[in-house]
């Protein structure tokens, strides 16, 4: 009942639609901000939408070791609660840890091959069936086109809808059609691109590419003190 | 014995287990010429390490006991506390943590911040222990000192800054450079003991100035001075750096990382150098008490020599010069033939013989000046006790002490190992208060708890060899626990008439589950319909039933009862009476409240290499555990799980079989849980099977 409660309530429902995910599967989502806008807050949300909706999510990151990704989770899961007042956090919390895995790893270190060992590792012994993964932390360079499209491969096979942030820089023009140029060499694998912007003290959540977010036209904000995703300020 | 304070340094070194803490404690003692030759852990000679004076400590390679020894630097007296790196002595750790000023955090150049390290560091951090950093076995095979100083950073979140960087690494690591005094160090002679100072490599002063640049900036935000000299590019003196670092490390809002190999001799007597230096002496450390008469108020400690004494006993020895009392002074001088009192007993001491303690070695002495640690003799106390001057009434803060989570069945062999096992156990009862022992009154079982199965094993190896007291075991037990799940109503009466005065008690309210607390009771019970000489009566009975739980027979936890309402008769309401009846209502309020079992969860982290990763992360998977994470980093990966207690009798041997020996584990205890239905449905099968037996 509490479940339930939340995945009526949070706000995450906002952006996913409740039935229908934004992503098909094997299909690639980006969130694209500078560094410290909140991309990681914006993606944990986005697994903790999965994850009330019983599905199982893989967190990898390239940048912070397991602790600090798990304490992502209680705090946002904690803001969630504490704006809708639901109680007790604690055996939400235990529940969600079910449905998520976390693996981190070095940043030189990480390669498809190495992530489909290590996937392969789990779910042949049955420890875990990913559904959804998070890439945090994936530096962009030339290399990086042929390593996402194996990944695309990859993604197909085992159905998983991949979310990945990509950090832009301040100094950096956009490219011709408005993307960031991080994001242009890469852009055709991508279904979906999330820009996080920060204007004044607002953080606009912009749609870059893909379908809609919700149905309606409604701008969408990251509130800059819990990090939270809602509709207005 | 004149000393001066400023002189002194009580310190500790504290580390993930083999990542050679004795090691590094024995060249310690060779190079400031407390012992004569090095004897290493495990050594091909079989002496052992110097600190290791126990026998199973020897044989293991693993330090049990914290050994304290001093020793002495340039003219500083450095007292030391070998601390054991195992989990399951974390009491030990944790002890010795309260004693210290300051800390060596030592940490493997190739195993960088392992899970132990994090325990360790999180003591520290509870304690307020400044310290340094000290990365051991550069000369291994992958090691890495800048990874490791990487990860004190992001693991630890340590601003750990190096003040020295090696001079090659893995077999070609040769010595460091001091980026203080901007010189290259050697370590010459067989054993190292000559320290030879020469010029910075030419291919290394590029690195070496600018590493020290970022040193001197680090610095600087704890200097004036020194912000000054940098902004008017005056010549940056020796002496100024160091006061900055030592500011910055006391309040530990900066951790300098020294280099070395201690097996290979080299960089301990920069280390050395570094905790004079920049380690606090007793003075600089604020040490409380809680005044007894005045509402536990704290009041610091003054380290005045003339001052009234107050001491803490932080370790009893039973060795060969009878029973040992390791205490530290924290006020006044305690000199033989003083008396003092102990706080917790009220009893006065006579002071007899002093002694200061080189692991198994003694040293007698007149007097313990303040701030200096040292040992009393034949002195009845328990380990945590105070002492104090007559007149005064403080005790230092308790220490935190978790509740044992394993429990064993013990029994003697005859009736000399019966005799010998009870003054055993009353000595490590004594010593360590994590190790409890009980006897089972329906199995009429000794039942001896404490923090792992480790922990429990060491302490019947050591019944057997120090006391000689054979006994055979029983196999381990989990400390499972019950509580209820939802509030429940209950209204119960209590009527007896059978001859003579009748019993007469009723009591109504609910019961609900807490989280942070074990029992509460309120009593929300108006108009006197129970009067208010019962309440207590009904309070002593709902707590009776809870060292029971009436659906297995395990201990009660988080319950809140709320009495409410009742009713009393004139002639039989009596406290036998109410106590029944609240036997009653907790009993119909329990059942219909969905009580569950509780189990004890661990927080276990595997290190293994990672070809070894699928292996492991089974081997949990297969017990119960919760997997939360795996964290990978370069050839090794940690992984980190949840995994019942109950599952993880025998871990260690399937680990080892299933890595061929390469991964280690640590487990600490994390939290009470529900026991899943069907593991449920066998412990009542064995609780059953278990009453049949005694009957």
């Amino acid at each position: 009942m509490l479940k339930k409660d939340l995945i009526l309530r949070n706000p995450l429902r906002l952006i996913e639609h409740e039935t229908e995910d934004i992503l098909p599967e094997g299909g690639f989502g980006a969130v694209l901000s500078r560094a410290g806008i909140g991309k990681t807050a914006f993606i944990v949300q986005l697994a903790l939408n999965n994850i009330l909706r019983d599905k199982n999510v893989l967190h990898i990151s390239l940048a912070d070791p397991v602790n600090k990704v798990s304490l992502w989770y209680e705090e946002t899961l904690r803001n969630i609660a504490l704006l809708y007042d639901i109680k007790p956090i604690d055996k939400l919390y235990e529940a969600i840890l079910a449905h998520r895995l976390i693996m981190t790893f070095q940043v030189g270190g990480f390669s498809v091959p190495k992530l489909a060992e290590r996937l392969s590792d789990i779910t042949e012994q049955n420890i875990f069936r990913p559904q959804m993964m998070l890439i945090d932390g994936l530096p962009f360079d030339d290399t990086t086109y042929d390593s996402l499209s194996e990944l695309k491969v990859f993604a197909k096979q085992h159905g998983l809808h991949v979310w990945v942030t990509i950090r832009t820089h301040r100094h950096e023009n956009e490219s011709p059609d408005g993307l960031p140029l991080q994001f242009t060499g890469v852009s055709d694998l991508f279904e979906v691109a999330i820009q996080l912007q920060p204007e004044g003290e607002q953080i606009h959540v912009n749609l870059l590419k893909g379908k809609s977010i919700a149905t309606s036209n409604t701008q969408f904000f990251l509130d800059p003190a819990t990090m939270l995703i809602k509709d207005s300020m | 014995m004149k000393k001066q304070i400023e002189l002194i340094r009580n310190i500790g070194i504290s580390a993930h287990i083999d990542s050679g803490k004795t090691t590094l404690t024995e060249r310690i003692l060779y190079y400031t010429n407390r012992i004569h030759a090095i004897h290493d852990v495990k050594g091909k000679d079989g002496v052992g390490a110097t600190m290791d004076s126990m026998e199973l400590e020897k044989e293991r390679g693993i330090t049990i006991a914290s050994a304290a020894t001093f020793c002495k630097w340039k003219n500083h007296e450095i007292n030391i506390i070998d601390t054991p790196g195992h989990v399951d002595f974390t009491i030990e750790v944790e002890r010795s943590l309260r004693v210290l000023d300051g800390g060596i955090l030592v940490l493997c150049s190739v195993g960088g911040v392992q899970s132990q390290s994090m325990t360790v560091d999180q003591q520290m951090k509870r304690y307020k222990v400044p310290c340094v950093a000290f990365i051991n076995k550069c000369d291994r095979s992958g090691a890495n000192p800048s990874r490791v100083i990487q990860q004190l950073r992001e693991k630890l979140g340590h601003n750990a800054i190096p003040v020295q960087i090696p001079i090659g690494l893995e077999a070609n690591f040769i010595g460091v450079i001091d980026l203080i005094s901007m010189k290259a160090i050697y370590f010459d002679g067989d054993n190292g003991e000559k320290v030879r100072i020469e010029k910075i490599p030419a291919e290394l002063m590029a690195q070496a100035e600018e590493t020290r640049e970022k040193l001197v900036d680090a610095a600087s935000i704890f200097s004036d001075e020194l912000t000054e000299a940098i902004l008017e590019e005056k010549e940056i003196s020796e002496p100024l750096l160091i006061s900055a670092i030592r500011t910055g490390t006391l309040t530990r809002k900066m951790t300098p990382v020294f280099m070395g190999s201690a097996y290979k001799n080299k960089g301990i007597q920069p280390l050395l150098d570094a905790v004079t230096a920049y380690l606090p002496c007793p003075m600089d450390v604020e040490n409380l008490a809680l005044d007894m008469d005045n509402d536990e108020k704290p009041v610091i400690l003054s380290y005045g020599e003339k001052d009234p004494v107050v001491a803490l006993a932080f370790k009893l020895e039973d060795g060969a010069y009878g029973q040992l009392t390791y205490i530290r002074l924290y006020q006044g001088t305690l000199a033989k033939g003083d008396t003092i009192i102990n706080i917790r007993s009220g009893r006065k001491i006579k002071v007899g013989r002093l002694a200061r303690m080189h692991a198994n070695q003694m040293e007698e002495i007149e007097s313990i000046p303040p701030g200096f640690i040292g040992a009393l003799f034949g002195v009845d106390c328990a380990s945590g006790d105070t002492f104090v001057s007559p007149g005064l009434n403080l005790t230092m803060t308790s220490m935190y002490v978790p509740e044992p989570v394993i429990s064993l069945a013990i029994v003697p062999k005859d009736n000399k190992a019966q005799i010998n096992m009870s003054k055993a156990l009353n000595r490590f009862t004594k010593e360590d208060p994590t190790f409890k022992t009980h006897v089972n009154e329906e199995t009429m079982e000794t039942i001896i708890s404490g923090m792992g199965e480790l922990h429990l094993e060491v302490y019947i190896e050591r019944m057997r060899r120090e006391y000689n007291a054979e006994v055979t075991t029983g196999k381990p037990r989990v400390a499972y626990r019950e509580t209820i799940t939802q509030m429940a109503e209950f209204n119960y009466i209590h009527k007896k008439q059978t001859g003579g005065s009748g019993q007469y008690g009723r009591v109504a309210g609910y019961i609900e589950p807490i989280s942070d607390q074990e029992f509460v009771f309120e009593n929300k019970v108006v108009g006197a319909s129970i009067p208010t000489q019962y309440i207590a009566a009904c309070e002593k009975g709902f707590k009776n039933c809870l060292q029971k739980g009436p659906r297995m027979g395990f201990p009660v936890t988080g319950i809140k009862v709320v009495l409410n309402d009742g009713s009393s008769h004139a002639v039989d309401s009596s406290d036998m009476a109410f106590q029944a009846a609240a036997r009653g209502g907790f009993l119909e309020g329990y059942r219909k409240a969905k009580p569950v079992i509780l189990e004890p969860i661990m927080k276990v982290v595997v290190e293994a290499p990672t070809e070894f990763q699928g292996g492991a992360m089974g081997s949990l998977n297969q017990r119960r555990g919760m997997i939360v994470g795996s964290q990978d980093e370069g050839h090794m990966c940690s992984i980190e799980a949840h995994v019942p207690l109950a599952e993880m009798f025998g871990y260690s041997t399937v680990l080892r079989s299933l890595t061929q020996g390469k991964a280690q584990f640590t487990m600490e205890f994390s939290s009470y849980k529900p026991v899943p239905k069907n593991v449920e449905e066998d412990l009542i099968k064995k609780v059953a099977e278990g009453k049949k037996h005694v009957a």
